[in-house]
Protein backbone atom coordinates (compact mmCIF):
# COMPACT_ATOMS: atom_id res chain seq x y z
CA UNK A 1 0.00 0.00 0.00
CA UNK A 2 2.93 2.28 0.54
CA UNK A 3 3.88 2.14 -2.53
CA UNK A 4 0.72 2.66 -3.97
CA UNK A 5 0.20 5.74 -2.10
CA UNK A 6 3.40 7.46 -3.27
CA UNK A 7 2.40 6.84 -6.74
CA UNK A 8 -1.32 8.72 -6.00
CA UNK A 9 0.29 11.39 -4.44
CA UNK A 10 3.12 11.46 -7.26
CA UNK A 11 0.19 11.79 -9.67
CA UNK A 12 -1.62 14.78 -7.56
CA UNK A 13 2.13 16.60 -8.07
CA UNK A 14 2.30 16.25 -11.40
CA UNK A 15 -1.02 18.05 -11.78
CA UNK A 16 -3.12 14.87 -12.96
CA UNK A 17 -5.87 16.13 -10.42
CA UNK A 18 -5.84 19.17 -7.84
CA UNK A 19 -7.15 17.54 -4.53
CA UNK A 20 -7.90 13.49 -3.99
CA UNK A 21 -8.48 11.48 -1.05
CA UNK A 22 -9.10 8.30 0.11
CA UNK A 23 -12.27 7.07 0.49
CA UNK A 24 -14.85 4.17 0.73
CA UNK A 25 -14.15 1.26 2.71
CA UNK A 26 -10.46 2.24 3.62
CA UNK A 27 -11.08 5.43 4.91
CA UNK A 28 -13.69 3.54 6.96
CA UNK A 29 -10.50 1.19 8.17
CA UNK A 30 -8.55 4.67 9.64
CA UNK A 31 -11.79 4.97 12.26
CA UNK A 32 -12.90 1.68 12.82
CA UNK A 33 -11.89 -1.98 13.10
CA UNK A 34 -10.82 -3.74 10.10
CA UNK A 35 -13.78 -4.62 7.64
CA UNK A 36 -13.48 -7.26 4.36
CA UNK A 37 -13.42 -4.69 1.35
CA UNK A 38 -11.05 -4.91 -2.05
CA UNK A 39 -10.05 -1.76 -3.87
CA UNK A 40 -8.98 1.52 -2.89
CA UNK A 41 -11.69 4.48 -4.03
CA UNK A 42 -9.52 7.70 -4.51
CA UNK A 43 -12.05 11.00 -5.00
CA UNK A 44 -10.65 13.20 -7.17
CA UNK A 45 -11.39 16.95 -8.24
CA UNK A 46 -9.85 16.73 -11.60
CA UNK A 47 -8.54 19.78 -13.47
CA UNK A 48 -11.01 21.98 -14.83
CA UNK A 49 -12.38 20.71 -18.25
CA UNK A 50 -15.79 20.73 -19.88
CA UNK A 51 -15.62 17.46 -20.46
CA UNK A 52 -15.52 14.81 -17.49
CA UNK A 53 -14.94 11.59 -18.70
CA UNK A 54 -12.54 13.13 -21.08
CA UNK A 55 -10.29 14.82 -18.17
CA UNK A 56 -10.21 11.20 -16.90
CA UNK A 57 -8.00 10.08 -19.35
CA UNK A 58 -4.64 11.84 -19.25
CA UNK A 59 -4.93 9.82 -15.57
CA UNK A 60 -5.58 6.55 -16.62
CA UNK A 61 -3.20 7.35 -19.92
CA UNK A 62 -0.16 7.66 -17.27
CA UNK A 63 -0.86 4.88 -15.32
CA UNK A 64 -0.95 2.93 -18.43
CA UNK A 65 2.02 4.23 -19.96
CA UNK A 66 3.56 3.42 -16.36
CA UNK A 67 2.25 -0.43 -17.10
CA UNK A 68 0.08 -0.54 -14.37
CA UNK A 69 -3.30 -2.72 -15.49
CA UNK A 70 -6.83 -2.26 -16.11
CA UNK A 71 -8.90 -4.83 -15.03
CA UNK A 72 -12.61 -4.81 -15.18
CA UNK A 73 -13.07 -0.95 -13.50
CA UNK A 74 -9.68 -0.88 -11.85
CA UNK A 75 -6.43 0.03 -12.10
CA UNK A 76 -3.87 -2.28 -10.17
CA UNK A 77 -1.30 -0.14 -8.77
CA UNK A 78 1.29 -2.38 -7.47
CA UNK A 79 -0.73 -4.84 -6.26
CA UNK A 80 -3.65 -3.14 -4.93
CA UNK A 81 -6.92 -2.07 -7.59
CA UNK A 82 -7.88 1.26 -7.50
CA UNK A 83 -10.63 2.77 -8.19
CA UNK A 84 -10.48 6.97 -9.18
CA UNK A 85 -13.64 8.51 -8.81
CA UNK A 86 -14.05 11.65 -9.82
CA UNK A 87 -16.47 14.07 -7.25
CA UNK A 88 -19.68 14.05 -8.56
CA UNK A 89 -21.98 16.56 -6.22
CA UNK A 90 -20.83 18.83 -3.62
CA UNK A 91 -21.11 17.00 -0.77
CA UNK A 92 -17.80 14.64 -1.94
CA UNK A 93 -16.34 17.98 -3.14
CA UNK A 94 -16.44 19.40 0.06
CA UNK A 95 -15.21 16.16 1.57
CA UNK A 96 -12.27 16.03 -0.05
CA UNK A 97 -11.55 19.60 -0.23
CA UNK A 98 -11.71 19.06 3.67
CA UNK A 99 -9.29 15.68 3.79
CA UNK A 100 -7.37 15.40 6.55
CA UNK A 101 -3.96 14.28 6.10
CA UNK A 102 -2.87 10.54 7.29
CA UNK A 103 0.14 8.71 7.46
CA UNK A 104 0.80 4.95 6.37
CA UNK A 105 3.99 3.92 7.07
CA UNK A 106 5.54 7.41 6.98
CA UNK A 107 4.08 8.16 3.38
CA UNK A 108 1.45 11.17 3.99
CA UNK A 109 -1.66 10.34 2.10
CA UNK A 110 -5.07 12.55 2.40
CA UNK A 111 -7.94 10.75 3.51
CA UNK A 112 -11.85 12.11 4.04
CA UNK A 113 -12.80 12.91 7.66
CA UNK A 114 -15.16 10.52 9.45
CA UNK A 115 -18.37 12.73 9.48
CA UNK A 116 -17.90 13.54 5.57
CA UNK A 117 -17.85 9.46 5.33
CA UNK A 118 -21.32 9.24 7.20
CA UNK A 119 -22.89 11.61 5.30
CA UNK A 120 -21.68 10.17 2.11
CA UNK A 121 -22.49 6.65 3.46
CA UNK A 122 -25.93 8.23 3.92
CA UNK A 123 -26.08 9.66 1.08
CA UNK A 124 -25.52 6.82 -1.22
CA UNK A 125 -27.51 4.07 1.39
CA UNK A 126 -26.54 0.58 0.15
CA UNK A 127 -26.96 -1.92 2.50
CA UNK A 128 -23.32 -2.06 2.85
CA UNK A 129 -23.11 1.82 3.45
CA UNK A 130 -25.99 1.41 6.62
CA UNK A 131 -23.88 -0.85 8.38
CA UNK A 132 -20.76 0.76 8.00
CA UNK A 133 -22.81 3.99 9.60
CA UNK A 134 -23.65 2.12 12.59
CA UNK A 135 -20.05 0.78 12.97
CA UNK A 136 -18.94 4.30 12.69
CA UNK A 137 -21.09 5.55 15.33
CA UNK A 138 -20.61 2.53 17.52
CA UNK A 139 -16.66 2.99 16.83
CA UNK A 140 -15.39 6.27 15.28
CA UNK A 141 -14.63 9.68 17.01
CA UNK A 142 -17.34 11.50 15.51
CA UNK A 143 -17.87 15.19 16.44
CA UNK A 144 -22.14 14.92 16.39
CA UNK A 145 -21.75 19.23 15.63
CA UNK A 146 -20.00 18.66 12.92
CA UNK A 147 -22.10 15.91 11.35
CA UNK A 148 -25.05 17.79 12.18
CA UNK A 149 -23.73 20.94 10.10
CA UNK A 150 -22.65 18.78 7.13
CA UNK A 151 -25.69 16.73 7.24
CA UNK A 152 -27.91 19.99 7.59
CA UNK A 153 -25.61 21.76 4.63
CA UNK A 154 -26.47 18.74 2.06
CA UNK A 155 -29.99 17.92 3.05
CA UNK A 156 -29.42 14.99 4.68
CA UNK A 157 -30.96 15.79 7.91
CA UNK A 158 -34.15 13.67 8.11
CA UNK A 159 -32.23 10.44 6.31
CA UNK A 160 -29.82 10.65 9.70
CA UNK A 161 -32.79 11.46 11.61
CA UNK A 162 -34.91 8.82 10.19
CA UNK A 163 -32.07 6.25 10.26
CA UNK A 164 -31.34 6.78 13.75
CA UNK A 165 -34.68 6.09 14.83
CA UNK A 166 -34.82 2.69 12.61
CA UNK A 167 -31.59 1.32 14.14
CA UNK A 168 -30.70 2.48 17.63
CA UNK A 169 -34.84 3.32 18.99
CA UNK A 170 -36.53 0.93 20.35
CA UNK B 1 -36.72 -22.54 45.91
CA UNK B 2 -39.66 -21.21 43.80
CA UNK B 3 -37.93 -18.05 42.47
CA UNK B 4 -35.00 -19.91 41.76
CA UNK B 5 -35.74 -20.43 37.45
CA UNK B 6 -36.22 -16.26 37.84
CA UNK B 7 -32.51 -16.10 39.02
CA UNK B 8 -31.27 -18.41 36.62
CA UNK B 9 -33.28 -16.31 34.06
CA UNK B 10 -31.47 -13.28 35.38
CA UNK B 11 -28.20 -14.24 35.46
CA UNK B 12 -27.97 -15.64 32.23
CA UNK B 13 -29.48 -12.25 31.50
CA UNK B 14 -26.60 -10.51 33.05
CA UNK B 15 -24.02 -12.86 31.51
CA UNK B 16 -25.27 -12.53 28.41
CA UNK B 17 -25.18 -8.28 28.76
CA UNK B 18 -21.49 -8.85 29.63
CA UNK B 19 -20.59 -10.60 26.95
CA UNK B 20 -22.29 -8.10 24.68
CA UNK B 21 -19.99 -5.17 26.95
CA UNK B 22 -16.95 -7.40 25.85
CA UNK B 23 -17.78 -7.49 22.41
CA UNK B 24 -18.52 -3.51 21.93
CA UNK B 25 -15.29 -2.64 23.79
CA UNK B 26 -13.19 -5.55 21.96
CA UNK B 27 -14.41 -3.76 18.85
CA UNK B 28 -13.98 -0.22 19.92
CA UNK B 29 -10.48 -1.71 20.73
CA UNK B 30 -10.05 -3.13 17.55
CA UNK B 31 -10.77 0.46 15.97
CA UNK B 32 -7.83 1.67 17.67
CA UNK B 33 -4.98 -0.27 16.25
CA UNK B 34 -2.63 1.78 14.16
CA UNK B 35 -3.92 1.51 10.44
CA UNK B 36 -0.61 -0.64 9.13
CA UNK B 37 -1.79 -3.56 11.92
CA UNK B 38 -5.62 -3.08 10.42
CA UNK B 39 -3.94 -3.27 6.69
CA UNK B 40 -2.29 -6.59 7.77
CA UNK B 41 -6.06 -7.76 8.95
CA UNK B 42 -7.66 -6.93 5.97
CA UNK B 43 -5.71 -9.01 3.90
CA UNK B 44 -6.42 -12.28 6.11
CA UNK B 45 -9.76 -11.10 6.20
CA UNK B 46 -9.74 -10.88 2.14
CA UNK B 47 -7.74 -14.36 2.01
CA UNK B 48 -10.95 -15.37 4.01
CA UNK B 49 -13.33 -14.13 1.84
CA UNK B 50 -12.13 -15.50 -1.21
CA UNK B 51 -11.83 -18.77 0.20
CA UNK B 52 -15.53 -19.10 1.40
CA UNK B 53 -17.25 -17.37 -1.21
CA UNK B 54 -17.45 -18.19 -4.87
CA UNK B 55 -16.40 -15.19 -7.44
CA UNK B 56 -19.76 -14.50 -9.71
CA UNK B 57 -18.85 -13.74 -13.69
CA UNK B 58 -18.99 -10.12 -13.81
CA UNK B 59 -18.70 -9.18 -10.43
CA UNK B 60 -16.41 -6.37 -9.42
CA UNK B 61 -13.08 -7.28 -9.34
CA UNK B 62 -11.91 -9.43 -5.93
CA UNK B 63 -7.95 -9.84 -4.96
CA UNK B 64 -5.58 -10.29 -2.28
CA UNK B 65 -3.46 -7.34 -2.19
CA UNK B 66 -0.01 -8.04 -3.27
CA UNK B 67 1.71 -5.98 -0.87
Amino acid sequence: MKKTLQIIDRMHKEGLFKKYAIGGGIASLFYIEPIATFDLDIFVVLPESEEVLLSLSPLYDWLREKKYKLVKEHIVIEGIPVQFIPVYNELVKEAVLKAVRKKYEGISTFVLKPEYLMAIMLDTNRAKDRERIIKMSDEAEISADVLKKILTAHGLITAYNDFIKKFYER
Amino acid sequence: MKDKPNKIKESAADYAAKIFTSKKDFHKEQAKLPIEEKIKILIELQKIVLKTQKQEPGERLRQVWKI
